[in-house]
C-alpha cells in the first residue's frame, strides 16, 4: 500500500521500533524487580518451576526467525492484550488480600500494568501503519478467572509474571527484527513478507 | 586366543592358562618376558595389588612345547569419576553446545553418552568430530521459560558415572570475546587512545541480537584497571591516558538483554602519542621550532635552555638540571 510505504509512515514505523524497544528493555528490568518482590512477599521458592499456566500467553515460538513482520506484530498485541487482563486480575487479587493498604507490591503491579498497556498501544500503532490495523477487542471476552486457592493464585502470578518477563525479551528482538532492511530491498522492510 | 581383561587400580587379578589344568606345568610371559614362578599358583597367575605398569600383553606357554595355550592384554585402570559437563551458547539464537571432560584419567577407554531434554521433548546433540567431547545442539524453540536438563554419562570396563545440568536458554548464553581489537595512539594527543574491535565471528545477527561492551586498560606500570562499558558501538576513545605510558587494553562483549560477559579479548598494547623530543640546535632553528609547539601537556621544550649555544660554563649548567628538575617534576605529576 502506497501510504504504508510512504516515507513519513517509515519514519514513524523506526521511531515507533526503537521506543518500543526501549521500552520493552525497561518494562523487562521492572518485571524482573517485580519478579524479585512478589516472590518474597508471597512467600515462594524463587526456583519453583511453575507448569505451564491455562491462559498465559507463552513466548516460546518454533523458527522465531521465519516470522514475517505482521506475525510477530500480531503474536505480541495478543499476549500483551492478554497481559493487560492477568495483571489487573492479579492487582484486584492482591487489593482483596490486603484491602486499601498500599504496598510496595501492588505499587509495583501497578506500574508494570501501565507498561504493559503503553506496549500494547505501541503495537496497536505499528499495526495501524500496515494496511491491516490491529485486531479488535470487541466482542472478546476476558478469561474467565479460575476458581484457586490462595497458593495456587500465587503460583499461577509467579508463572505470569515469568511469561511476562520473556515476552519483554522476546518483544525487544521481535522489533529490531522489523527495522532490518529485509533483503533485496533497499526500503523499508515488507512485513508481509518473511521475515 | 586373544583378549582384553580390565582391572581396576588395586585388584589382584588372577589369570587362568586357558582350559589347562591348575597342576600343568606352565611358563607366563609379561610382554615377552618371563614372570618369576612366586607369581604363580600352580598354573594361575596371580598379581596382587595391580597398578597401572602392570598394563600389557600376558601369555600362557605350556611347560614342554611352550605352545602358546593363552594370551590376554591387561589393561589395568579406574572406574571414572563424575565427569565435568559444561554448557554454552556463543551463537545465540541459533543453538548450543556442551563439552565435557574427565577430571582424573581411567586409563582405559570410555564412552560418552549425552541426553538433553527440554521438557517432555528429547533432543539430539549431534556429536562434533573435533574436539571430541563436544556436542552442539540447535535451538527448536526460543524464549521458553522451560528449562533444559542435560546429562552425560561416561561408562568405561569398570564402570560408570553421570552428572546432569539444568539451566534455562538464557542462563547459558555467552558469546566469544570480541576480535580484532586495535588500539592506536590519536596524532597531536597525548593522553588519548583509539581503541576498536569487531564482533564475535561466532555471533550470528548481531543487529537483531546486539551486544553491549566492556573495555579495560591501565599502564603496564600500574595495577589498577580503569572500565568502561559502552551500550553500542564498536569503538571508543580513551581521553585518560597517562602521557607517553604504554598501556595493555583488552574487551568483553555481552548479549544487551541476556546471558553473561564474555572471557576477555587478547590484550593488545599501545602508547599515546608523544611529540618527538628535539635535537639540541642552533640558536636560529629553536626560534622556528618552539613557536610549533601546541600542546599544553608536554613540558616546555628543553633546547631553550639547554641549547648548545647557551651552555656556557658552570652557570648554564646548572640551569639545565634546573631544567631537568622541573621537568621530572612535571613528568611524575602524570604518574
Amino acid at each position: 500500500m502506497a501510504a504504508a510505504d510512504s516515507p513519513s509512515a517509515a519514519l514513524r514505523r523506526r521511531d515507533l521500533c526503537s521506543r518500543g524497544i526501549r521500552l520493552a528493555g525497561k518494562m523487562r528490568s521492572d518485571v524482573i524487580d517485580l519478579l524479585d518482590t512478589y516472590v518474597e512477599r508471597q512467600g515462594l521458592d524463587a526456583s519453583a518451576s511453575v507448569v505451564t499456566v491455562e491462559g498465559v500467553p507463552v513466548a516460546a515460538v518454533e523458527r522465531w526467525d521465519e516470522q514475517t513482520g505482521t506475525q510477530r506484530l500480531l503474536e505480541n498485541l495478543t499476549a500483551y492484550r492478554a497481559f493487560r487482563v492477568l495483571l489487573a486480575q492479579m492487582l484486584e487479587e492482591h487489593r482483596e488480600q490486603l484491602g486499601d493498604a498500599d504496598t510496595g507490591l501492588g505499587r509495583a503491579l501497578a506500574a508494570v500494568l501501565l507498561q504493559v498497556s503503553a506496549f500494547a498501544y505501541h503495537l496497536e500503532e505499528l499495526l495501524r501503519l500496515e494496511s491491516r490495523g490491529p485486531p479488535s477487542e470487541e466482542g472478546t471476552a476476558p478469561p474467565p478467572v479460575p476458581h484457586l486457592g490462595l497458593f495456587e493464585r500465587k503460583l499461577r502470578g509467579l508463572g505470569v509474571l515469568r511469561e511476562l518477563a520473556q515476552w519483554a525479551v522476546r518483544s525487544a528482538r521481535d522489533l529490531r527484527q522489523l527495522t532490518k532492511p529485509s533483503p533485496g530491498s533497499s526500503s523499508a522492510p515488507s512485513w508481509a513478507e518473511s521475515p | 586366543d586373544s583378549h582384553i581383561q580390565y582391572e581396576r587400580v588395586g585388584a589382584d587379578v588372577t589369570m587362568k592358562c586357558g582350559s589347562m589344568d591348575w597342576d600343568a606345568a606352565v611358563t607366563w610371559t609379561a610382554n615377552g618376558t618371563d614372570i618369576d614362578e612366586s607369581h604363580l599358583n600352580g598354573s594361575y597367575l596371580i598379581l596382587k595389588n595391580v597398578d597401572l605398569t602392570r598394563s600389557g600383553q600376558y601369555s600362557c606357554y605350556e611347560g614342554s612345547s611352550w605352545h602358546l595355550k593363552y594370551q590376554t592384554y591387561l589393561r589395568v585402570g579406574t572406574p571414572p569419576k563424575e565427569p565435568v559437563l559444561m554448557c554454552r551458547s556463543n551463537n545465540y539464537p541459533k543453538g548450543f553446545y556442551c563439552s565435557w571432560h574427565l577430571p582424573t584419567p581411567t586409563y582405559i577407554p570410555n564412552s560418552f553418552n549425552i541426553s538433553v531434554i527440554h521438557g517432555t521433548k528429547e533432543m539430539v546433540c549431534e556429536k562434533d568430530i573435533y574436539p571430541k567431547n563436544r556436542c552442539h545442539i540447535r535451538y527448536l524453540q526460543l524464549f521458553s521459560t522451560v528449562k533444559y536438563k542435560v546429562t552425560l554419562t561416561v561408562t568405561n570396563a569398570l564402570g560408570k558415572n553421570s552428572t546432569t545440568l539444568t539451566f534455562d536458554e538464557v542462563a547459558i548464553v555467552k558469546p566469544d570475546p570480541p576480535e580484532s581489537v586495535v588500539a592506536k595512539p590519536v596524532p597531536n594527543n597525548p593522553r588519548r587512545l583509539e581503541v576498536s574491535w569487531q564482533n564475535p565471528s561466532s555471533w550470528p545477527d548481531p543487529e537483531s541480537f546486539p551486544l553491549k561492551f566492556f573495555l579495560r586498560y591501565r599502564p603496564l606500570i600500574l595495577d589498577q584497571w580503569q572500565h568502561v562499558e559502552l551500550s553500542d558501538g564498536t569503538s571508543h576513545t580513551i581521553t585518560d591516558a597517562y602521557a607517553g605510558k604504554e598501556y595493555i587494553i583488552q574487551v568483553a562483549a555481552k548479549d544487551n538483554d541476556i546471558g553473561t560477559w564474555s572471557d576477555w579479548s587478547v590484550a593488545v598494547h599501545a602508547t599515546p602519542w608523544t611529540e618527538e623530543p628535539k635535537h639540541l640546535t642552533t640558536e636560529a632553528q629553536i626560534t622556528d621550532t618552539t613557536s610549533a609547539s601546541t600542546s599544553s601537556f608536554m613540558p616546555p621544550p628543553t633546547t631553550k635552555i639547554c641549547d648548545k649555544g647557551a651552555v656556557v660554563g658552570s652557570g648554564a649548567v646548572a640551569v639545565c638540571w634546573t631544567a631537568g628538575l622541573v621537568l621530572a617534576a612535571y613528568g611524575v605529576l602524570f604518574i
